[in-house]
């Protein structure tokens, strides 16, 4: 399939989840758009709030005695919560508008951001935590760990800016 | 005052960009993130809800500072945000309930929930005062976000 092809058949595709029901409560219902968006900011901050302290202690800079396996822990339910809301409200919302965010160069960075924030978590997870026992309570963890960190805060500070601008910029 | 802050070159320069705005909101949305998540963490941990095997001030002592810093970012960009239609705004029930909040949320913060995490010993109160402390924040997101889309 060449790149014109894909990409009509992105588009294509676009134009037919904005027909779905759930596009149509989102779009035509009388208070569907705000609460969807309401929502999908208070998963974010749930969601984003919480790793960003998970960030800061693999950089070193926060909770600095407390072992990081216990920050993970005591973080992660929050943040799996709050990325799980965001995540629906968010498909909710992409439903609604999907050939108009195809076409956004905004959401298009955010989307890459995200992705990269995945990965970034995947590797951290394969590879660095993997030898936590050994610098768990470090206050400073090792290079890899506070690179992770470090990748992670400005991914998804990536993601809510990038965001963010979507809204102002789909018409 | 509003009328004189709506009449400043900067007021009329972001009323006349788009782009402006729109990257003054993503900043603004940014600080917001930052200011409440380390409310929220620092909340969770007077509440009892996490990190309950440690000492409110290990938790706190660092998520105060990323209280301070959103609300630095916040509160700036709010001020530029608002100010080309600063006239109406005050006029906003939406936006009027958001100061209410913000003002009790930046009073409370200052005094006894600084007080609260700052603790070293378990206080009786600490988890009132966090709970309090968190739902005036998200009173001031959800007030701030019905402003936005709902007017």
């Amino acid at each position: 399939m060449d790149a014109a092809a894909s990409q009509s058949f992105l588009l294509s595709i676009a134009k037919s989840l904005e027909q779905t029901p759930i596009a149509l409560l989102v779009r035509e219902s009388l208070w569907g758009f705000q609460i969807t968006v309401a929502i999908h900011i208070l998963g974010m901050i749930l969601s984003v709030g919480t790793i960003v302290w998970m960030d800061l202690r693999l950089l070193g800079l926060g909770m600095r005695r407390v072992p990081v396996s216990v920050a993970y822990r005591q973080l992660m339910p929050w943040a799996g919560a709050g990325f799980v809301v965001m995540l629906v409200t968010g498909s909710m919302l992409l439903m609604a508008y999907a050939s108009k965010a195809y076409e956004n160069p905004y959401f298009r960075v955010k989307v890459v951001a995200l992705a990269l924030a995945g990965l970034n978590a995947l590797v951290y997870h394969t590879t660095i935590e993997r030898r936590i026992g050994r610098w768990d309570a470090q206050a400073r963890p090792p290079l890899g760990a506070r690179l992770a960190g470090l990748f992670s805060i400005l991914l998804w500070a990536g993601v809510v800016l990038a965001g963010r601008m979507t809204a102002y910029t789909l018409y | 005052m509003l009328a004189w802050m709506q009449e400043t070159p900067i007021a009329a320069a972001i009323s006349q960009s788009l782009i402006l705005n729109a990257v003054l909101s993503s900043v603004h949305l940014l600080g917001i993130t930052l200011l409440v998540g380390s409310v929220l963490v620092s909340s969770l941990r007077l509440m009892g809800w996490a990190f309950i095997a440690w000492p409110a001030d290990e938790v706190t002592r660092t998520t105060r500072r990323g209280t301070l810093l959103g609300m630095a970012v916040t509160i700036v960009t709010g001020l530029f945000l608002v100010s080309p239609r600063a006239v109406s705004a005050a006029a906003n029930s939406f936006f009027q309930t958001k100061l209410a909040l913000l003002a009790a949320a930046v009073t409370l913060h200052f005094s006894v929930y600084r007080r609260a995490s700052a603790a070293t010993a378990e206080w009786r109160r600490a988890p009132v005062v966090g709970a309090v402390g968190l739902l005036l924040w998200l009173g001031v997101v959800v007030s701030g976000a019905a402003f936005i889309l709902l007017e």
